[in-house]
């Protein structure tokens, strides 16, 4: 993984574009009331995949918990300290979240030898899902069981929602869910998420970091 | 033989509704408080709140509904549920127009608009009921033996008018305006049927704690017990459904689903339904969903689908007013409406007396009892002498008369004297069929039970349990118990503590029944299936003809094949089949049913995936700035790809074409390659991967360069192109085409996990995390040296043809840079973080203006890829090999790897097969085509003489004229010589001459400086 | 369908790729035989009955699967890892 080096550009042009493009428009959609659905864009968020390398999940373990803070969940977890965590991907592999790409910077090196690291902050737009009607409104694209006797805080898929594939954990009961969709498709899938959140009213805001 | 002609024209029953003249006095389910306008065929008409279009219309006196499919007869209404094959009609009008809407389905609501089909001009008056009079020609297998020849026939007269005819219903010709919605849900217990069965099952599951969902196709819940004089521990059926609901409403894991139908069932616990949102509403609320199809996973089904009753089978009984027993009972009892004046039941079960006595109970005039069977019980036949009704036994209903609906029947007696009886409505009582439909999705047959002289279900899917009439036992206290007892064993198998309280008191019913499956001796035309317009003597052909196997007689005979899917007619077929055959009607075997159920509207299956969301589409990081910039995009498996980007006075796509690769070949120009594939290869053997994966060496790449990579299948045909760069000692960057991206990453995995797990290696796509863009050109390096920061040397001595490097930009943003080319010029592509993408984008168009850049297309990528006799998806289409495609030399000869031994199969290594080469025009102003043919110039067009196939042309602007690569036999050894390139399909047949696919640049100058 | 992949749960089969038999074996090396490569690449058994076959969890994990299915009744006896069969076949091998 090349180094997240600090950023100094100063120059107007080098601005980051967000991933959700010009596609959201914040604030009150849908059916009028008491909006059924927020929906937070996460803008700004450090993300890498781990790939163990064979044999060393153990010495990762080890790595992860000592200098992070952070374990690596087992199949279909999230294991989240505040906005860092690790969300479990596939066998042996991980998404890492940071409140930024710099939280991250130190990861490739710490672990060398014990994971592959490739930085992914600019490969997924991420949004929070939440508020009163938010399972109602994933049942309409995730075809994984979230109710709270299957899923919960914690617990973490890896699936596709409208055919395109999406990375979504529980953050807590309220409920409320962190959705990561690959770039490209993110207007396609904000699309989606407005066709279903409309008969719920929803509001839409951004957080940085 | 005594005459009674009856007038419809008589004083109402209610007074109090004057214009619902077949209203009761009181009574039913329906809010006589609110009433509902609605129309039909223009005419303007009054319901209730809680009425269906088929009541509502049944309660204005309206019996003739619509024209039948085939001889066009009239006819009315005959259920009072789904599974209704006559009362079709097109329902609301304009782009809501849905036509084969059942009125026994169709809630009513105010302003409803309904017209019925079939029918021109009115349907009173049709000009193509002349068909049934020529009914003996309209039979079975017509259009088989018809239309066979001469064949000269068919396309001029024969499809035009069959086209003509066919079909019910006018579809909306304007897009649906309405959402329609999809959904996915889970449970324990799924209950298909909101009846006493059903209700009862979901109650036991519910109490548990265990998920249930209830899904009902009615509006309201309780099935039958909305229908019928029933009591249950001392309270009416229907009060104690609205308990049961109540209860179920407020378990918090139950889920009730009304106005929802369960088309289908599949493999592993999987069920479709479609839920009717706003069917029932003229217009959806704003924001809320017409339709929404769902898809359900439950551990444990409870099927309490109920029975449909079955219709006697004998002539005209297609005539509106003739109706089924128990769809009487549900109008006189759920609606509150007399089907007639004078009603007469026709009946070979007990079952059938109910109706009488229900006619009786409505304040209706009862006009006669018609029972098959020789004797009935005397309570019955008192109940309806004393009523004055006519009481025949051992005998049956062998007509009906009437213009446009029924006024009279023929009924013959135990003696074969025929009476005529004045009646306007006929209830027939010939026992149910358990609905076995859902059951049997899976292809598992059901299986007949002569105790109850029907179908039920067989082996059922597993963790599928049928209860109550679905499963043949009609009894309410049955129904009850079956249901509670199959609710509590589901939950009780999904973990939940389940108990059954004792099934409460019901009134005694009699089912003593013996089926009359077609009378003796018809007076007219015996129907069997009345939507596709199936009489008895049809199977009597299909019989005499030999179309005599189940499979057989539905085809030939159309039986069954209807939108019902034969729910009314399937076993009255069955039946006089095994009567002309001499077997039983086990023996005779039965069709099995497959989804849906009932119609589904394909808007609910499509959902949100219609119009610009019928797919994803995917976008690149330079996106905005193209359309900013007027650029016309083409789509690409899911991506929109920039294809040019035209500027004023360009007229014509060609000229933008020309002037974009003009520009990069003279100046610079920059192209949007993000769509690539881009995968990262770690670990410590990743070396030794790409070495097995791919077809030509790696072990001599040093750290900082790129190569061409090519892999194989298996098979020996080439899987796909692209480029390898060396990052780090164990770090590669592969790239993959466009529309190959996910499959080479699904390979590369199963070479990983399944055939060398022995080997250290990493994988990570990262093709949405980079940004990538193609700037090509002589000048392209001043331009880059704008873009790159200072301290990073990108000379052609320091960054040579296909070297590679980490650098950043604008001020530390990291960046990959390599220094590959698919255009032929010097040439980078730069991949930067793709949120820096589209400021990396205006950056080099700002750093490229003093050389005069240009942005680049897809079109612009591939004039100049076939000027350079690159291959791209055109030529690796599944069906080349590396050495078809010009690449066998650089193949590797002394390592294993993917392919390596069966493209030295003898067909791929045969000399005469067809290889790559270049074409051009003899006349230099000729256009030529993809996918035209290579003949010789003096071979008559066949496909012995077909040499190859043109698979890439373009318009060449550095040879001004068009140019072709295409595969050729013996293609390298031919060059200078000429051939045809025959194109039929397009009318063409030009001259060509084989050359070098490269057509510019042949020593690779360019490249290198 | 539904597949229960070992690693996320049952999912429906539209998340999943199929591939075919998961009997046959790459013969690798250099000194394979081009007849042992032909019977790998095109020899398959069809059996009505029990199977076991690969699939890949394409809109899931990426993993690999051996499913045994009855191809009679699609009922699925079990999901495993192809990494795990792989593995305990070469275990096999040199027991």
């Amino acid at each position: 993984m090349s180094e997240p080096a600090t950023i100094q550009a100063s120059a107007s042009l080098w601005q980051p574009r967000s991933a959700w493009g010009g596609a959201p428009r914040a604030g009150r959609h849908g059916a009028p009331g008491q909006a059924g659905i927020r929906l937070t864009l996460l803008e700004g968020r450090g993300l890498a995949t781990l790939v163990a390398t064979e044999g060393n999940e153990a010495g990762l373990q080890t790595v992860l918990a000592e200098r992070f803070g952070l374990s690596a969940p087992e199949a279909g977890g999230a294991a989240f300290e505040g906005e860092r965590g690790l969300v479990w991907s596939a066998p042996g592999q991980w998404l890492a979240v940071a409140p930024s790409p710099h939280a991250l910077r130190d990861l490739p090196e710490a672990l060398r030898g014990l994971a592959a690291v490739t930085d992914q902050s600019d490969g997924r737009a991420l949004v929070r899902v939440s508020g009163p009607q938010a399972r109602a409104l994933l049942a309409k694209g995730v075809a994984v069981d979230l109710h709270p006797r299957a899923f919960g805080p914690g617990r973490a898929a890896v699936t596709s929602i409208a055919h395109i594939g999406v990375q979504l954990w529980q953050r807590d009961a309220g409920p409320s869910y962190d959705i990561a969709v690959a770039r490209s498709f993110a207007g396609s899938f904000w699309a989606w998420l407005e066709h279903a959140a409309a008969e719920f009213g929803y509001e839409v805001a951004t957080v940085q970091g | 033989m005594t005459t009674l002609a009856l007038q419809r024209a008589e004083a109402p029953v209610s007074a109090t509704s004057a214009d619902q003249p077949f209203r009761t006095a009181a009574g039913g389910l329906i809010d006589r408080n609110r009433p509902r306008d609605f129309t039909f065929d223009g005419r303007r008409l009054t319901g209730c709140h809680g009425d269906t279009l088929a009541s509502a219309l049944l309660a204005n006196g309206v019996r003739l509904v619509g024209r039948s499919f085939k001889y066009h007869r009239p006819r009315g209404i005959l259920s009072a549920g789904s599974e209704e094959p006559n009362a079709l009609v097109e329902l609301r009008s304009g782009a809501r127009r849905e036509p084969n809407t059942r009125a026994t389905m169709a809630e009513l609501y105010e302003g409803l608009e309904a017209t019925s089909q079939n029918r021109w001009p009115t349907l009173a008056v049709d000009a193509l009921s002349v068909n049934a009079l020529l009914s003996p020609v309209f039979a079975a297998g017509f259009y088989y033996k018809t239309f066979m020849w001469p064949a000269a026939f068919w396309e001029k007269l024969y499809e035009p008018m069959i086209r003509r005819a066919a079909g019910l219903g006018r579809a909306a010709d304007a897009p649906d305006p309405d959402i329609y919605d999809h959904a996915y849900a889970h449970c324990d217990v799924l209950v298909i049927g909101g009846g006493p069965a059903g209700l009862s099952a979901a109650l036991a599951a519910g109490r548990s704690g265990a998920r249930v969902i209830l899904v009902d196709e009615d509006f309201a819940t309780g099935g039958r017990l909305l229908a019928e004089r029933r009591e249950i521990g001392g309270a009416s059926g229907a009060d104690w459904a609205a308990r049961a609901l109540a209860e179920l409403e407020s378990l918090p894991e139950v889920r009730i689903l009304s106005r929802t139908t369960l088309f289908g069932v599949y493999d592993h616990g999987a069920y479709g339904a479609v839920e009717r949102v706003s069917d029932h509403l003229a217009v959806p609320a704003a924001h809320a969903p017409r339709q929404r199809l769902w898809r359900i996973v439950a551990k444990r089904a409870v099927l309490a689908a109920g029975a449909i009753e079955r219709p006697h089978v004998f002539g005209g009984n297609d005539r509106p007013g003739v109706m089924l027993a128990g769809a009487v009972r549900t109008y006189l009892n759920r609606y509150g409406v007399l089907p007639g004046r004078r009603l007469a039941v026709f009946t070979s079960s007990d079952d059938g007396w109910r109706t009488a006595a229900d006619v009786l109970a409505a304040g209706g005039e009862l006009a006669a009892v018609i029972d098959t069977r020789p004797s009935v019980p005397p309570a019955l036949r008192r109940m309806a002498e004393a009523a004055g009704a006519r009481v025949v036994t051992g005998g049956y209903v062998a007509g009906t008369k009437g213009h446009l609906g029924l006024s009279a029947i023929q009924v013959v007696d135990g003696y074969h004297s025929v009476e005529t009886i004045a009646c306007d409505g006929l209830a027939m009582a010939n026992g149910w069929n358990p609905v076995v439909h859902l059951d049997s999705h899976l292809s598992r047959r059901p299986v007949w039970d002569e105790a109850i002289h029907a179908f039920v279900p067989g082996t059922l899917p597993s963790g599928m349990q049928a209860v109550g009439a679905a499963a043949g036992r009609f009894t309410l206290a049955e129904c009850l118990e079956s249901g509670a007892r199959a609710g509590a064993e589901a939950a009780t198998a999904c973990g939940f503590t389940a108990t059954t309280e004792a099934t409460p008191q019901t009134d005694p019913e009699s089912l003593d029944h013996t089926p009359l499956w077609r009378v003796p001796k018809p007076l007219g035309k015996a129907f069997v299936d009345f939507q596709n317009d199936v009489a008895a003597s049809d199977v009597e052909l299909a019989h005499r003809e030999g179309f005599r196997a189940v499979e057989l007689l539905k085809r030939y005979t159309t039986l069954g094949m209807a939108t019902d899917q034969g729910k009314t007619s399937n076993l009255a077929g069955l039946s006089i089949m095994a009567e002309l055959t001499g077997k039983d009607i086990p023996s005779v075997g039965t069709t099995v049913f497959r989804p849906p159920f009932t119609p589904v509207a394909i808007g609910a299956f499509a959902g949100h995936h219609r119009g610009k969301d019928f797919r994803a589409t995917r976008h690149v990081p330079s996106h905005a700035w193209a359309e900013e910039n007027g650029c016309v995009f083409v789509e690409t498996g899911l991506w929109l790809r920039p294809a040019y980007f035209p500027r004023a006075g360009e007229t014509d796509w060609l000229d933008t074409v020309v002037r974009e690769v003009e520009t990069v070949r003279a100046r610079v120009g920059v192209c949007d390659v993000t769509t690539l594939g881009k995968i990262d290869i770690q670990g410590r053997d990743a070396l030794a991967f790409i070495e097995r994966v791919c077809a030509n060496p790696f072990g001599t790449l040093p750290v900082g360069k790129a190569r061409y990579a090519v892999l194989l299948r298996e098979d020996g045909l080439i899987l796909d192109d692209g480029t390898i760069a060396r990052m780090g000692e164990t770090h590669y960057v592969m790239t993959a085409s466009t529309a190959n991206a996910a499959k080479v990453m699904q390979h590369l995995e199963f070479c990983r996990q399944w055939l060398w797990l022995e080997l250290d290696v990493q994988l990570a796509s990262v093709s949405e995390q980079w940004a990538q863009y193609a700037v090509a050109g002589p000048r392209a390096r001043d331009t880059l040296r704008r873009i790159v920061d200072p301290g990073f040397d990108i000379s052609n001595d320091a960054f040579p043809f296909l070297a590679c490097a980490d650098v950043t930009v604008g001020g530390g943003i990291p960046a990959r840079l390599f220094r590959i080319s698919f255009s032929g010029e010097l040439a980078y592509e730069l991949a930067v973080p793709a949120a820096y993408g589209d400021a990396a984008w205006r950056a080099i168009m700002q750093a490229g203006l003093p050389y005069g850049i240009t942005a680049y297309g897809s079109e612009a990528l591939s004039v100049m890829r076939i000027e350079k006799g690159h291959a791209a998806g055109a030529e690796i289409n599944g069906q080349t090999t590396a050495r078809d495609l010009g690449l066998g030399g650089m193949l590797a000869k002394k390592k294993d790897y993917i392919g390596r031994l069966m493209k030295e199969r003898p067909a791929f290594t045969d000399p005469d097969r067809p290889v790559l080469a270049g074409f051009r025009p003899v006349d230099p102003s000729a256009r030529l085509r993809a996918g035209a043919h290579f003949l010789a110039r003096d071979a008559a067009p066949s496909l012995e003489a077909d040499e190859g196939v043109m698979t890439s042309v373009a318009y060449s602007p550095s040879l001004r004229t068009w140019i072709g690569i295409g595969l050729i036999r013996r293609g390298p050894e031919r060059h200078g010589e000429r051939v045809r390139a025959y194109d039929p399909v397009r009318g063409a047949d030009i001259e060509v001459e084989i050359c070098s696919p490269v057509f510019v640049d042949p020593k690779e100058e360019k490249l290198r400086v | 369908m539904r597949i229960r992949c070992p690693f996320c749960g049952e999912r429906d089969n539209g998340e999943f790729s199929y591939l075919g038999d998961a009997a046959p074996r790459r013969p690798d090396g250099l000194e394979a035989s081009a007849q042992a490569m032909h019977d790998y690449v095109y020899l398959r058994d069809n059996p009505a009955g029990t199977i076991r076959e690969l699939w890949y969890h394409a809109a899931g994990c990426r993993s690999w699967l051996v499913v045994t299915r009855d191809t009679r009744t699609h009922a699925i006896e079990s999901v495993e890892p192809a990494r795990d069969v792989a593995r305990a076949r070469r275990s096999g091998e040199a027991a």
